[in-house]
């Protein structure tokens, strides 16, 4: 690899390596106890993920947000496709969705906890909520932009509608739907925490909220290192399948937009 | 309207003397027209009345300017249009639908970019259930048929427009259509890719002798690949002549540019199609 290739490669962690330096500095200048260093925020880390009570919690988000997620991939795909071939089905949930989409899905919590508790059940379904918008806009996009030719050329191969709806639509769609999907995983991410907030119960925006409460101004901020750690995990892994599924695709020399 | 039969030999029921059976009709197109609605309670008369038969085995090819309903033709027979009166029918059923009995190739080659070349043209043959040992022997073989050998592992973002259309047409003739169906197939590439793409087309129908419906802008192409070239003018889009091509084949392009008989074939075409283009004024 060339000066220049490690360079390209290593840039974002520059880029993060500068951002906690901007903190340090920015820290130790202000002074105040509600501003912990970056050093500490770090040193706190291992005591949150070494305790297996916290530990347990951060599992039980992640479990709650892989649930969301996967609820809402399995829901928003199949109705997007839909919404993209047949104009009935656009005429319905176009105007629906053009009212629900602004709508902060978090706002919605107090409801939602009001008749289904303050368990599972609600937290999954405001993460439901909140992914499966941009997942339906994203694979309704798609579906429409397929070009009419290539499902003639399907039909003339003997596929029925429905075959050529898994076989034609669904595969030229892809780019665009895991496109929204990304947009949904990050998203998922955000109302997880959001939810969490809200229903004070369990869960890594929890531990966030009662270390505030407490003070433990170090726990608060390892906690939002964790949480963001997380997100580019999940963002770098799915970015991973994303470009092995969708190759075919992909212009040659892309700026990366991940960590992969 | 026009009632054409496209047999030479429309007189003879069979031919004793020469021993040929006579070309039973592979398409017949009765009474079709096609009216679309535009913005309001506008309508427009696409296709009006179009009578027309077609032979097992010819290359017909369809000429005219552009918004005559030629396309819509091609898309009817297809199945890909529904006609709004009249009927159209391959092997005398009527068409009610797309079918692998008649293979489309587009002007916008229409591939499916998330399959490579190979994956391409065993597309039909898989969705038909053919094992896939046998579908990718046979992809192979008409991949080399069309001059893509070596090809097999390229996705279509890699190839250039020549090569799609290649691969488009081995993808039609993968599943063994009776009739090849044609839009404007060259009409996107070069004019050197062009030719070269119509040399392969005939050597391929000479070969396979399939029914071919073509529809071109381009005199010059007709004439040169026909047997019939069906002359349309718009407004309301409809069959002006009929032009038997009476040369010999197999074709040579140099021979034949040089043929004072496909230079009249071509003048007298354009002369039909201009006279077309005064009605409008």
């Amino acid at each position: 690899m060339t000066a220049r290739g490690v360079l390209k490669t290593l840039s974002p962690l520059f880029a993060c390596i500068g951002l906690l330096c901007v903190w340090q500095v920015a820290s130790l200048r202000l002074d105040t106890e509600s501003f912990p260093t970056a050093l500490e925020a770090i040193k706190a880390i291992p005591s949150i993920l070494g305790d297996k009570g916290s530990l347990l919690n951060i599992l039980d988000s992640i479990r709650r947000m892989a649930i969301g997620l996967v609820l809402a991939v399995m829901f928003s795909i199949p109705l997007g496709l839909l919404m993209g071939r047949i104009k009935a089905v656009a005429s319905f949930f176009n105007p629906l969705m053009m009212i629900i989409y602004p709508v902060p899905k978090a706002a919605l919590m107090p409801i939602i906890m009001l008749w289904m508790g303050v368990g599972d059940v609600s937290k999954i379904l405001v993460i439901f909520l909140g992914v499966s918008l941009p997942i339906i806009y994203h694979a309704f996009q798609g579906s429409k932009a397929v070009e009419e030719k290539m499902l003639w050329s399907g039909a003339a191969m003997g596929m029925s509608a429905p075959m050529r709806m898994l076989r034609i639509v669904l595969p030229a769609a892809l780019p665009e739907i895991l496109t929204g999907c990304r947009t949904g995983l990050v998203l998922a991410l955000i109302t997880m925490i959001t939810s969490e907030m809200i229903a004070r119960q369990s869960g890594a925006g929890n531990i966030l909220f009662n270390s505030l409460d407490m003070a433990q101004y170090d726990t608060v901020f390892a906690m939002i290192l964790i949480i963001g750690a997380m997100g580019i995990v999940f963002d770098a892994a799915f970015e991973k399948l994303r470009l092995s599924l969708v190759r075919w695709s992909q212009p040659r020399d892309d700026m990366p937009l991940s960590f992969t | 309207m026009q009632v054409v039969s496209l047999r030479s030999d429309a007189h003879a029921e069979s031919d004793p003397l020469s021993g040929r059976k006579p070309a039973s009709a592979m398409i017949e197109i009765e009474h079709v027209s096609q009216r679309f609605q535009t913005s309001g309670k506008q309508s427009h008369l696409a296709l009006s009345d179009i009578n027309l038969t077609i032979e097992d085995g010819a290359f017909v090819s369809i000429l005219g300017p552009s918004g005559c309903g030629k396309s819509t033709l091609l898309y009817i027979v297809g199945g890909f249009v529904q006609p709004t009166d009249g009927v159209a029918k391959v092997k005398g059923k009527a068409i009610t639908g797309p079918g692998p009995d008649r293979g489309p190739v587009f002007q916008e080659f229409a591939l499916f970019p998330w399959k490579n070349v190979l994956g391409n043209v065993m597309y039909g043959l898989r969705q038909q259930g053919v094992k896939k040992a046998e579908a990718e022997a046979r992809g192979r073989k008409l991949l080399e048929m069309v001059g893509l050998k070596g090809y097999e592992n390229f996705y279509p973002k890699e190839l250039s427009g020549g090569m799609k259309q290649r691969v488009a047409i081995a993808r039609t003739l993968a599943y063994d259509p009776a009739v090849l169906l044609m839009d404007e197939p060259f009409g996107a590439l070069d004019a050197h890719t062009r030719t070269r793409l119509q040399n392969d087309l005939l050597d391929i129908w000479d070969r396979q002798r399939k029914t071919v419906l073509f529809v071109t802008h381009s005199v010059e192409e007709a004439v040169y690949l026909s047997d019939k070239v069906i002359v349309m003018s718009r407004s309301p889009g409809s069959i002006k002549e009929i032009v038997d091509i009476d040369l010999p084949r197999p074709r040579k392009r140099a021979d034949l540019l040089l043929d004072a008989r496909f230079q009249k074939y071509i003048v007298d075409i354009e002369k039909m199609i201009d006279d077309g283009g005064k009605d409008d004024l």
